[in-house]
């Protein structure tokens, strides 16, 4: 399986580290506004073509790209429908924290589970290899957290039966 | 060996502008807020002291621009007004220039008679502003067909009337900025044509048949027959007028240049979001030279048992590469500004708040 896993994030990496380019806009819609392009999606000539890149049909990333922000959507893998809830919860937890995240969106982009957005006064504080670096990272750990979450979630389930079974043994 | 400057420290802020004095000794810029900070600089050593800060935009200033024989500072920011500087012995004295446009202004130069200036906006227009004496202020005239969107980049043609405009709607444009009340005769004919109403576009290019990418940073060779650009597909162009405005452009790998500057008639230096400055040689074709950096050398962080369970208990990790932030070139981020000195001598300034002279 890992095989298909670092082409598919070396394939992210190279299209973010373009995709990352942005520089400070002021909004041409609204006057003495900043606004990330990419969210607001009010002059055509600004967005650029977003790609999606997929590892098979539920595993894929979507990245929208502008002059000034950047936004990445990624959807996890679930096989089966204890995995589904298992990720829906995930990301409800990181996603009412996105305040202390900064660079996470609220809501995730629709057919999505997580988003990132990152704007140009994120790249100025911080490094751009080291965001790369961090959603990089973040996509090889979901996987494996998923499915670490799934196993303590059977197991707890076994201990839970065994343990009120024994009383009418 | 170039010489790093860090201009901005505690916090780190991007350094969006500058510009220098006539003689170098005086450098203006922003540090990416609303303030323009002028120090006194020493090329040789870095060394520079703080003289002036001037306050008077509400909004991040987006570019300045030094005139270097009237002694004049003119800055742009985005709640859409331009100041003009004078100095009177003591303290610079602001002017608000009025220029008529309802969005941010985005870049701004001096002519080479210093006698206007042209501010490109988000109104998607060029402001071209000149001085009335009876009212005491600077008034404007607009040049706005055909433009279509925000106005990215400048440079002035050195007959003080062309103009070469960038912008995000991926063309470059060379227009008349002929103003009759301070220009004393009509311009002559150049490459670039022969009648030069205000407001003429005497030419306009696109990036690419395939689309192309928003034109980030346009200069006009020291004589004017040659205009250079960069767009946002990564790729550097130059256009020769006398060879009946031929295009010569190169698709490079690099990550996209943000800005170019002409060292001569020959020799191009541009620079973006690759943290090094690119030097090109136009002869007829362009010509990609040489990434001019020296990288610096890491210190070698032993993997002392000791830092080992402190990056543990800090960072989460062991690994030795999540723990660095340095980056291998002198600039740390992506170059916003390049500023030609002399010769072949030039600035260029970052988003790591860092101004790196190239000598």
């Amino acid at each position: 399986m890992s095989n298909t896993l670092s082409g598919y994030l070396k394939a992210i990496r190279s299209s973010l580290e373009a995709a990352f380019c942005v520089r400070n806009f002021a909004s041409q819609v609204v006057e003495r506004h900043n606004k990330p392009e990419v969210e607001a999606r009010m002059s055509k000539e600004l967005l650029l073509q977003p790609i999606v890149i997929a590892r098979e049909k539920g595993e894929k990333c979507l990245i929208e790209g502008s002059i000034n922000s950047v936004r990445i959507s990624i959807a996890i893998k679930k096989s089966d429908e204890m995995e589904e809830v298992l990720v829906d919860r995930f990301s409800r937890f990181l996603a009412q924290r996105a305040e202390d995240f900064v660079i996470l969106r609220r809501a995730p982009v629709k057919g999505y589970d997580v988003s990132f957005l990152i704007t140009n006064f994120h790249s100025e504080e911080m490094k751009k290899d080291k965001l790369i670096d961090f959603i990089i990272h973040f996509m090889e750990e979901v996987n494996s957290e998923i499915s670490a979450l799934k196993l303590a979630v059977n197991s707890r389930a076994r201990v839970v039966s065994g343990t009120f079974l024994r009383q009418f043994v | 060996m170039p010489l790093p400057v860090q201009l901005v420290s505690n916090p780190v802020l991007p350094v969006t502008c500058h510009a220098w004095n006539a003689d170098f000794t005086q450098l203006a810029f922003s540090p990416n807020n609303n303030e323009v900070h002028i120090v006194k600089f020493d090329i040789k050593t870095g060394a520079f002291t703080k003289l002036f800060v001037l306050t008077e935009h509400t909004h991040t200033v987006t570019a300045i621009d030094w005139a270097p024989k009237a002694n004049r500072i003119v800055s742009c920011a985005q709640d859409r007004n331009a100041y003009v500087w004078t100095y009177d012995g003591t303290k610079w004295n602001p002017t608000l220039v009025i220029l008529r446009i309802n969005r941010a202004a985005t870049c701004v130069r001096w002519s080479p008679n210093e006698d206007k200036f042209a501010t490109g906006s988000g109104s998607r227009l060029i402001s071209v502003s000149y001085f009335e004496k009876e009212n005491d202020w600077w008034v404007s005239k607009h040049i706005k067909k055909p433009i279509r969107s925000t106005i990215l980049s400048l440079h002035w043609h050195p007959n003080n009337v062309l103009i070469a405009a960038g912008s995000s709607d991926f063309k470059i444009r060379v227009f008349s900025g002929w103003v009759k009340e301070v220009e004393s005769k009509k311009p002559e004919a150049t490459v670039w044509g022969t009648k030069m109403p205000f407001g003429e576009l005497m030419a306009e290019f696109g990036t690419s048949e395939l689309g192309g990418g928003w034109v980030h940073g346009v200069a006009f060779s020291p004589s004017g027959n040659k205009l250079a650009y960069v767009a946002h597909d990564s790729s550097i162009a130059v256009i020769d007028a006398e060879n009946n405005k031929a295009i010569s452009s190169i698709a490079t790998k690099d990550l996209p240049y943000r800005c170019v500057a002409w060292l001569g008639e020959t020799n191009l230096v541009a620079a973006g979001h690759d943290y090094a400055p690119i030097s090109f040689t136009f002869n007829g074709s362009l010509v990609y030279g040489a990434k001019i950096d020296v990288p610096v050398k890491k210190e070698d962080k032993t993997a002392t048992a000791m830092a080992k369970f402190r990056t543990m208990d800090t960072k989460g990790t062991t690994d030795s590469t999540a723990v660095g932030v340095e980056v291998d070139s002198t600039h740390q981020n992506a170059i916003s500004e390049i500023r030609v000195l002399n010769g072949n001598t030039f600035s260029t300034v970052g988003n790591d708040g860092q101004l790196v002279i190239w000598p």
